[in-house]
């Protein structure tokens, strides 16, 4: 008779599942790659960790005063702070999330009890929730020092407040997971975020626009606000500041009953998940005939011209680009930013009359700002290969053909998108002067044809798959993000150092001359490199295959 | 037949201190239909790796079509067709766009490549959803495309890690009468697979690796020679293989030491 294994208690569980995530990170830092991606993670690591330690002072510094001053409405709104970055920010920080799926777990005899804790233990894991923590600490040592009778009660609120963001967070993130199971939704979803992105830009504008008051139906809305989690919150500290304990307790249960209420939907969120929900794509619906396919893709055009394996290249990565919503998505943007840009910008605008911000300037300044978005991708050209990547070693050709290809195609995608963008910027600024107009497109040239030479080395060098319509986990390796900023800081300092010295000199056309000369360097560098890199494709392609086809 | 298909040299390959593959001399004919067989962790897989160009050898040296592979890669692999380990395929590509890719990659005009995936895609019987992108396909259907796309350029050397894993009976009988066609005409096939019964029905010769040696090679015929069977009774590639490589049971996981299971 064989035998069962016996109950694992819930601390067990979680033990367990703990140390399980430990091996996997120390497994993880045995791959060189590994490694430099997590020095990569550990600058960004110290950078966002300053930017959360000096908002703690101003955290620490509002509740203080506030407490001190006995203005509690700034106290309210440190705490809708906190909610709002809390909620929304993960949203947009989820690409640099956990990436490990703890419902693969479920194949084990887990406890609802420990799936649940350790859904909001993940919870506890992103960036935005160990910030925000952060700031409630502080907002309780500021407000603590403040009036030190009121941190009791300070403490039951700030806990409670935290225990419903974190529940708040955990159900949005859930909801968020069965919408994103789509691939389409994903994409909408993500299309909607970099919209929202951008839409901040028109913050300034609407607070120009109101700044002498709020449209009544706002004005209406205002009492309503009382009866949310930050508003409860403050109140509930003013009412211990003024020792109203009536006043405490509502405060407290109010929060308690959202915490209440958002626990038990995250229950059952969880317990659908717990039973094995099925969250993936049904199959694709069938389609017209293969006989209509043929004769589409039987059509010659002008790719004709270029050799076959090419051409098999740059049709490929278009039909990919055509599939992958993210990425139609970013080639939106670089014409939607300039229609934002120019219309703060604008020549209308009196803060650009004042500074004497010319279409001279402008122009070449946002081109500028179009490549640096439109060039990342080039550093990891092959994260959306997967295991087609060993078609590249196993098919008779050459890297050179598969750079030639992938760099032609973004080239192409490039050019449609600078003259795009040019057109929008002449049409809402003007043009700018013929030299000028010259240098940057040579410039451009210039920049473009030079990071695709080291953008080439760094996608053979710094690999790393991109899943198609995925949110989570999609970032390219550090390697690869700081090479590309590197280099276009380098480019942008050279671009710049021309574009001033030809200005400063008062020779327009001494730009367009040094821009061309740059260009034609960055071509012959370019060609000479797809040879050294056809070689150092051979070295790396275990890398590149291993990293591929995971 | 003209010289060997695939001749190799002390081919081997280290992962640190791993020998996975451990300087095997391997001899195919032209024309052959060679299975490649050993346990889980062999080798069998790292080898094909190598012949196919996936994989850089530590050290050894190979020869297909008595070109040599490091100095000829290119020429090599332009007569060569491969289903390896994971497949290969570009799964945000139709099985068309796919075939169309790949006839294309291996310098088929677009006439010839288009003709020839249509005609492929039907024998596959992978016309139902023409639209339907590789990665909604089965694992069955990738299968028989990853296939497809090996043969699309008439490869005079076929290199097959486990063609028949997930393809059902109906298609498989298709594939196995298919290579038998091509294996006539000249064409040489490598082929690994786990399922003995498959490896014993199509191949006439087979090579036998093991903990990263080759421990056996030659034809069904020469390998049965070599062990003793009942009277009257013809030994079994399972036999054959267990006996060489198992070294009669004493490599075998012994029962009793899963008592507990029992």
């Amino acid at each position: 008779m064989a035998d069962v294994a016996g109950k694992v208690s819930f601390p067990e569980q979680i033990r367990l599942i703990a140390g399980l995530r430990w091996q996997i990170l120390r497994n993880q830092l045995r791959k060189k790659g590994s490694r430099v991606d997590l020095v990569g993670m550990l600058f960004a690591a110290f950078f966002g960790g300053l930017v959360v330690f000096g908002l703690s002072f101003a955290f620490y510094w509002g509740a203080y005063t506030s407490v001190s001053t006995g203005e509690f409405k700034w106290l309210v709104l440190l705490f809708w702070g906190i909610l709002a970055f809390w909620q929304l920010v993960h949203i947009f920080m989820a690409g640099f999330g956990a990436t490990f799926e703890f419902r693969r777990l479920l194949r084990f005899p887990l406890r609802m009890s420990a799936f649940y804790f350790l859904g909001l233990a993940y919870g506890l894991a992103d960036f935005a929730a160990l910030a925000s923590v952060c700031w409630l600490l502080a907002m309780t040592a500021g407000a603590t020092v403040a009036n030190p009778a009121i941190a009791p009660a300070l403490l039951l609120i700030v806990v409670l407040f935290l225990l419903m963001n974190l529940t708040l967070e955990r159900l949005f993130s859930s909801w968020y997971e069965r919408l994103l199971a789509r691939r389409r939704t994903r994409e909408v979803i993500f299309g909607l975020i970099i919209l929202t992105s951008v839409s901040a830009q028109f913050i300034r504008p609407l607070i120009e626009r109101y700044q002498h008051g709020a449209p009544p139906w706002v004005l209406h809305m205002l009492p309503y606000l009382s009866f949310t989690p930050p508003a409860l919150a403050g109140h509930g500290v003013a009412a211990a500041a003024d020792g109203r304990w009536v006043g405490v307790v509502s405060g407290a249960v109010g929060l308690g009953l959202y915490t209440f209420v958002f626990s038990s939907f995250l229950w059952r969120r969880f317990a659908a998940q717990y039973r094995g929900e099925e969250l993936s794509e049904s199959d694709a619906p069938a389609r017209p005939s293969l006989q209509q396919l043929s004769k589409a893709a039987a059509k010659s055009g002008a790719l004709d011209l270029l050799p076959p394996q090419v051409a098999a290249i740059v049709r490929k990565d278009f039909r990919y680009l055509t599939r992958n919503g993210f990425v139609a998505v970013a080639l939106i943007m670089p014409p939607l930013l300039v229609v934002l840009f120019s219309s703060q910008f604008a020549g209308r605008h009196p803060s650009v009359i004042q500074r004497g911000v010319t279409p001279d300037m402008f122009f070449p300044a946002m081109m500028g700002y179009l490549l640096l978005m439109l060039m990342m991708p080039a550093y990891n050209c092959f994260a959306y290969e997967g295991k087609g990547i060993q078609a590249y070693f196993t098919a008779p050709l050459r890297f050179r053909d598969i750079f030639l290809g992938k760099n032609l195609m973004h080239s192409g995608v490039m050019a449609f998108e600078a003259t795009l963008s040019m057109s929008i910027l002449a049409w809402r600024i003007g043009r700018p002067s013929f030299p000028i107009l010259t240098a940057t497109i040579v410039a451009a040239i210039f920049s473009v044809v030079g990071q695709f030479a080291i953008a080439n080395w760094t996608s053979l060098s710094f690999p790393r798959k991109l899943e198609f319509g995925s949110l989570r986990g999609q970032r390219n390796s550090g390697g690869a993000v700081w090479v590309g900023f590197g280099v276009q800081i380098v480019l942008a300092g050279i671009c710049s150092f021309v574009f001033v010295a030809s200005r400063w000199l008062g020779s327009p056309w001494l730009a367009p001359g040094a821009f061309a000369g740059l260009a034609v360097a960055s071509l012959a560098g370019y060609f000479a490199s797809l040879d050294a890199l056809t070689l150092l494709a051979e070295k790396k392609k275990e890398t590149l295959i291993e990293a591929l086809c995971r | 037949m003209t010289g060997p298909a695939i001749v190799t040299e002390k081919l081997t390959r280290r992962f640190g201190n791993l020998s996975a593959v451990d300087a095997i001399d391997l001899t195919v004919a032209a024309g052959q239909f060679f299975g490649f067989l050993g346990p889980n962790g062999a080798g069998k897989s790292t080898t094909i790796k190598m012949l196919t160009g996936l994989l850089a050898p530590t050290s050894g040296r190979m020869e297909l079509l008595g070109l040599d592979f490091s100095s000829h890669s290119i020429e090599v692999k332009r007569q060569v067709g491969v289903v390896p380990e994971g497949m290969g395929l570009f799964e945000r590509l139709t099985g068309s766009e796919y075939l169309n890719f790949v006839g294309r990659m291996y310098g088929l005009d677009r006439t010839t490549t288009q003709q020839r995936a249509t005609e492929l895609l039907e024998f596959m019987q992978l016309t139902d959803r023409p639209k339907a992108m590789i990665a909604d396909y089965s694992h069955g259907m990738q299968k028989k495309l990853a296939l497809a796309a090996a043969v699309i350029h008439g490869p005079r050397i076929l290199f097959l890690d486990e063609p028949f894993e997930g393809v059902d009976a109906l298609a498989a009988g298709a594939l196995k009468a298919l290579l038998g066609r091509m294996t006539e005409r000249g064409v040489t096939i490598f082929l690994t697979s786990h399922v003995l019964e498959i490896v014993e029905r199509l191949c006439s010769h087979v090579g036998i690796i093991h903990k990263g040696r080759l421990v056996a090679q030659g034809s069904l015929e020469e390998l049965r020679a070599g062990i003793a069977s009942e009277e009257g009774r013809q030994t079994t590639l399972e036999e054959i293989f267990l006996s060489i490589v198992g070294q009669g049971g004493a490599d075998r996981p012994q029962m009793e030491e899963l008592s507990w299971l029992m």
